[in-house]
């Protein structure tokens, strides 16, 4: 639920509105001035469609060194971001050899594995000396090793079902398996804001998609009874399958799903549960289990368990967890499995050590330290920013917390002051978020310390003074101080 | 005051930010600080002054949402590409409520801009050709109708 301001929704339309008609006077006048010259390309096709790149070339690229930014460290809670000059306004970005050392809010380092870890690394560089950087072959061919096997193994445990399989690359996971587990004939409900990942591969299995309103449980029944009674279109037979497609956090709001509410309305509807756990395993739960553990959903009730190994193992990849007999029709028929390379081993290694951390088998505490400290530092960095008067979206518990910008001009303005206060975040705008909700996203890391996170508030504080951000009163300022002793604002 | 803003099921991104609080009344803020605009330009009276308001509305009006066909990006993979953005809203279901608002904005600047001019020659002419062309084309018949080929694929 996004409050807006009515004067800033209003103002964001214009704005968008000056935009899109500048993007289209320079596209007539480009198309003027290109009758005149002459063009040594006739007879050829466009690469592009003139209007499918249009808002990509005149609004995308006029702010384009907000984003893409290259890093030349670990990702690690700080990081040095290369610095980049333009001659073209913003049309070509030119790397310099100049870095500044930034603290890092972009990254999806939620546990803090992202850089050298004192028992993940040693292993990872030892599996590397064995097993080398690259398997060279797809998993039935010749890639599949010892550590793939564990692995698997590994993450079934960890997840709580039978059996798992992993694949290179947490993209593919969902726009490879989708198409596998339903064809033509079947339904897909899928909530308003999934990631793209599973829209492509909604789209690719060829099945009807319906979408429902964003975790909302009594509009996705509201869905299953109309789409059962109505059956398959044109010929209204019963759907040979339903699944419902939902994540754990989705990405874009921190909002945490309305897990059991959907899980028990499947159970009644008899369609099934899969959940993409992309940003909550490893980051929620008391043992980092992901959002069935915090909500206390069994997990024998989610029918496909799928996740990603980049958010907090540090790793790459993702996994698809369930019943053996799912698993296994999975390994016999998922082109990801099939066709593609399998994981590099020593990632798969990481992947293997980073559980083994988490889970305390490693001997020590460390693993609970960083869930404890990933809880402790959201909590924190939410409660501050709301107290400052920022829109921020997302659950308790949740590291990530996207800060509503809304304008368009305040994309670029908000992230090049903190480049300039040496604060690496990541704005978002259209088309990957809906039109009048721009929105800064900050993840938060376990390997971030307090002083660090203070940093950060002062930073984002002033940058969202300078840009006008702070669209709700700031709570008043307490008579007592701070514990630590320094004030914040 | 705040609003909020309900997350919609519309998946086509170009479409789904009409269905946000506030566009309403950015459009109509829009015509009528745009006739404030060519009233200090232009030094002209207001019923000519709605007369062009009028047809520059429907210059721009027609050209987006009746004649540009597709979506200005290019994630959705084409599957826009033979719809117009008149075609597109609401997922394509007829008489929604914005559909209705959109079809009566060009008939009111229709009747302010006959009125102010005391509906005399040539105003008149261009302005009723204009609003037929407009609300013809919002008709429910003529979802997916492509007049003698005009603008059709090819």
């Amino acid at each position: 639920m996004i409050t807006i301001p009515y004067l800033t929704a209003v103002s964001t339309y214009f704005s968008y509105g000056l935009l899109f008609a500048f993007g289209q006077l320079r596209d007539y006048s480009r198309l003027l001035f290109d009758w005149w010259r002459t063009n040594n390309l006739q007879g050829y096709a466009p690469i592009c469609l003139a209007h499918e790149d249009f808002y990509i070339r005149r609004l995308y690229h006029r702010i384009q060194d907000c984003f893409g930014r290259p890093i030349s460290s670990a990702p690690d809670a700080w990081v040095d971001v290369v610095e980049r000059v333009s001659n073209d306004n913003n049309k070509t970005l030119k790397r310099t050899t100049k870095t500044s050392r930034c603290l890092n809010l972009g990254s999806y380092n939620y546990l803090g594995f992202g850089s050298f870890d004192e028992y993940c690394t040693p292993r990872v560089i030892e599996s590397l000396k064995k097993f080398s950087a690259s398997t060279c072959s797809s998993r039935v061919d010749a890639g599949t090793t010892s550590v793939h096997a564990e692995l698997e193994e590994c993450v079934a445990k960890y997840v709580g079902q039978p059996a798992a399989i992993v694949c290179g690359m947490g993209y593919a996971t969902n726009s490879a398996i989708i198409p596998v587990l339903i064809g033509k004939g079947g339904l897909i409900i899928s909530d308003s804001l999934n990631h793209t990942s599973i829209v492509n591969g909604a789209r690719g299995s060829g099945a009807t998609i319906r979408v429902f309103q964003h975790n909302t449980p009594s509009h996705l029944e509201k869905v299953l009874k109309e789409q059962i009674a109505e059956g398959q279109p044109r010929t209204h037979r019963p759907w040979k399958k339903i699944i419902v497609v939902v994540e754990g956090i989705y990405s874009m709001e921190g909002e945490i799903c309305h897990l059991p509410e959907i899980v028990s309305i499947c159970k009644k509807y008899k369609a099934y549960v899969y959940l993409d756990e992309a940003h909550s395993i490893g980051a929620i739960g008391k043992t980092g289990r992901g959002v069935c553990e915090l909500l206390g959903v069994d997990t024998a009730d989610i029918d496909i368990m799928m996740g990603t190994f980049t958010k907090s193992f540090g790793s790459c990849g993702g996994y698809i967890a369930g019943s053996k007999d799912l698993i296994q029709y999975l390994k016999h028929h998922c082109p990801a499995h099939l066709y593609a390379t399998s994981i590099s081993t020593p990632s798969a290694q990481q992947i293997i050590s980073a559980i083994q951390v988490i889970l305390g088998e490693d001997g020590s505490n460390r693993g609970a330290q960083k869930l404890a400290r990933i809880r402790e530092n959201s909590n924190f960095f939410r409660a501050e920013l709301q107290k400052m008067g920022f829109e921020v979206l997302g659950d308790n518990d949740s590291p990530v917390m996207p800060i509503m910008l809304y304008n368009p001009a305040k994309i670029p303005a908000f992230s090049r002051e903190c480049l300039r206060e040496n604060l690496a975040v990541v704005v978002v705008g259209f088309p990957a978020t809906p039109l009048l909700l721009a929105r800064a996203r900050i993840c938060i890391s376990a390997s971030h310390s307090r002083e660090d996170l203070i940093k950060a508030l002062q930073v984002i504080s002033k940058a969202g003074d300078l840009t006008g951000i702070k669209y709700f009163p700031a709570a008043p300022k307490k008579q007592d101080e701070e514990k630590n002793g320094i004030k914040l604002d | 005051m705040y609003v909020r803003a309900l997350p919609t099921t519309d998946v086509n991104r170009n479409t789904e930010w009409f269905t946000y609080p506030g566009v309403w009344t950015t459009y109509i803020l829009i015509l009528f600080f745009s006739w404030l605009l060519v009233l200090s330009v232009f030094h002209c009276s207001p019923g000519i002054a709605w007369t062009i308001v009028h047809l520059a509305h429907f210059t721009v009006t027609y050209h987006s949402f009746h004649w540009k066909k597709g979506t200005p990006f290019g994630d959705d993979q084409g599957v826009y590409n033979r719809l117009t953005w008149w075609e597109q809203i609401d997922n394509g279901k007829q008489l929604t409520r914005n559909r209705k608002f959109l079809t009566v904005v060009p008939v009111v600047l229709y009747l302010i801009a006959s009125h102010t001019t005391d509906y005399q020659h040539p105003m008149l002419f261009l302005n009723t050709l204009a609003v037929f062309v407009m609300v013809v084309a919002k008709f429910p018949h003529m979802h997916k109708v492509r007049i003698f080929g005009i603008n059709g694929d090819q």
